[in-house]
């Protein structure tokens, strides 16, 4: 099965944002973690994302949309990054899920994804 | 046969046929839809009695329910020309498969039931409805929820468990302690909920018996695991004392002052024996062998005619160590009391966190007995009062209002 792995990380997690230590770290134990991933042969692709200030949200709301600044929700934890990776089943997917690297508190959420379109 | 011995037979044989079917086709829904249609046509073809095995008779028929299903299933997605060609699903392997013994799938069914992806209060009552073949309004009214309710958690825990990929293998050795500890909070959960309904119900024992069986049989097929066979010895300890745990009014009789000669020789015994196998794992004990000791201190009593108290308290504090919670901090206050006297008990009660427990009834209870045995009467009293507005049940409100009238 397909899993999604979704990495929600505090929004302090990072002082000094991309020229921060913590984050330099943390790319180099993604770096190290999506080698792992691959050679597992499970990858299946995923990315990290920008700071959530660079985020801009399309809202539709009765048929109408609006385009605003800033994430679909303001939580104190946020969407960091994402890793979609194949497995048997949900004990893997969980195994896999603990190893993501996190700087420091925060949560990966695990989505079976629908399977692919039909041709 | 009458209908009651009829349904009896159903639930007895239900763990063992819906596990096998689950495993065999890997679908909760379909275990238990083909297996409730097979004891449909059991009471027409039952009418002369059931035959010699039921249960493989139940299975036989449900597993050729449970295959048409499908067949008609796949028909139906073959007429659809836009539809892809299907690849052979586990069901369609088994299929072709002709087997019609009834293999015992309950612990894998056990481990499905009780994964941790699973929410906490559904693992419980999934597991007695499937495991166990308890009746839906059992369940609902033990949980204290309407039934409705209880099988709108029943079908979400089911989707779950097929949508998110929960697998129905027994778990690999890698998420063996986490899938184990799920199962075993889950059987605490439930029997919690067994205890509580028999309490003032006298012989009706709620499902503490089907609780009693599976935790022997996990016993038994998980030898090997002290956690498994120490929580298999509290279940046993706590049953055993179920007789004496009301006084001739109804009201609750504290541990303490229960009449040994009231509790159930025979289970008391069976309890030491797991615990013993337990002890003989080796290891330092974990979390469920301590509360087993704790029991077992307790269950001495029929032979000595004393209560151990050091031991008591030696065991709370190794508890502490695998888990703090107010639970085991006011329960090791009570021991405390009993070694070093209610001073030292309150002391303990007061350097918890007053202002939240003081609304939880353990609390004030424990909080009351003590300031009554240092002789402050006047507090004890408040304190009863205060135990008594936080709505106990009915046997612990008589205990509690009996106390108070002793303050007097």
């Amino acid at each position: 099965m397909q899993y999604a792995l979704l990495i929600y990380e505090d929004h302090d997690a990072y002082p000094g944002g991309e020229q921060g230590e913590a984050w330099q770290a943390i790319l180099n134990a993604h770096t190290a973690f999506g080698g792992e991933v691959a050679q597992a042969g499970i990858m299946r692709g995923g990315a990290g994302l920008k700071a959530v200030q660079t985020a801009t949200t399309v809202r539709t709301q009765g048929g109408q949309q609006t385009v605003h600044d800033g994430p679909f929700a303001e939580t104190r934890e946020e969407l960091g990054g994402f890793y979609l990776i194949e497995v048997a089943d949900l004990d893997e997917a969980i195994a896999w899920a603990r190893k993501v690297p996190l700087s420091k508190n925060g949560a990966i959420e695990i989505r079976p994804t629908i399977g692919p379109m039909p041709e | 046969m009458t209908d009651r011995a009829l349904d009896a037979l159903f639930q007895q044989a239900g763990g063992r046929v819906i596990a096998a079917l689950a495993a065999r086709f890997r679908n909760l829904d379909l275990a238990e839809d083909a297996f409730q249609e097979a004891c449909v046509r059991a009471l027409s073809a039952w009418q002369q009695g059931p035959p010699a095995d039921a249960g493989a008779w139940l299975y036989a028929t449900a597993r050729r329910v449970a295959l048409d299903q499908l067949r008609r299933a796949e028909v139906r997605t073959r007429l659809r020309p836009e539809a892809p060609p299907p690849e052979p699903t586990p069901e369609e392997m088994a299929m072709q498969r002709e087997e019609t013994d009834l293999p015992d799938e309950r612990l894998r069914l056990i481990f499905i039931c009780c994964h941790p992806a699973v929410a906490p209060e559904s693992r419980a009552a999934l597991t007695l409805r499937l495991v166990c073949g308890v009746s839906t309004d059992r369940i609902a009214g033990a949980f204290l929820i309407s039934e409705p309710t209880l099988l709108q958690r029943l079908t979400r825990a089911k989707r779950k468990i097929a949508e998110a990929g929960v697998p129905f293998e027994m778990p690999r050795p890698a998420h063996w302690p986490e899938r184990l500890d799920a199962v075993l909070s889950t059987l605490e959960v439930a029997y919690a909920q067994a205890y509580q309904d028999a309490a003032g119900c006298g012989p009706h024992a709620g499902f503490a018996q089907e609780m009693l069986a599976l935790s022997g049989l996990l016993a038994e097929r998980v030898a090997n695991d002290a956690e498994v066979l120490a929580l298999a010895a509290t279940l046993r300890f706590a049953e055993a004392r179920r007789r004496a745990r009301l006084d001739v009014d109804g009201a609750m009789l504290p541990l303490s002052r229960q009449d040994p000669a009231e509790w159930d020789e025979a289970l008391m015994v069976e309890a030491e024996r797991l615990l013993n196998r337990a002890a003989a794992v080796g290891r330092a004990p974990g979390p469920r062998a301590l509360q087993a000791a704790i029991h077992a201190v307790h269950a001495a009593r029929r032979r000595t005619g004393r209560i151990e108290w050091g031991a008591i308290l030696g065991l709370y504090d190794a508890l502490l160590q695998w888990r703090d919670d107010p639970v085991i901090r006011v329960n090791r206050a009570v021991a405390l009391a009993e070694v070093q006297g209610p001073q030292a008990g309150l002391a303990a009660l007061s350097a918890l966190d007053v202002a939240r427990l003081s609304t939880w009834l353990p609390y004030r209870a424990a909080e009351a007995a003590l300031l009554q045995r240092a002789g402050r009467l006047a507090e004890a009293a408040q304190a009863f009062q205060a135990a008594l507005a936080l709505n106990p049940e009915e046997a612990e409100r008589l205990y509690l209002q009996a106390q108070l009238r002793a303050c007097g």
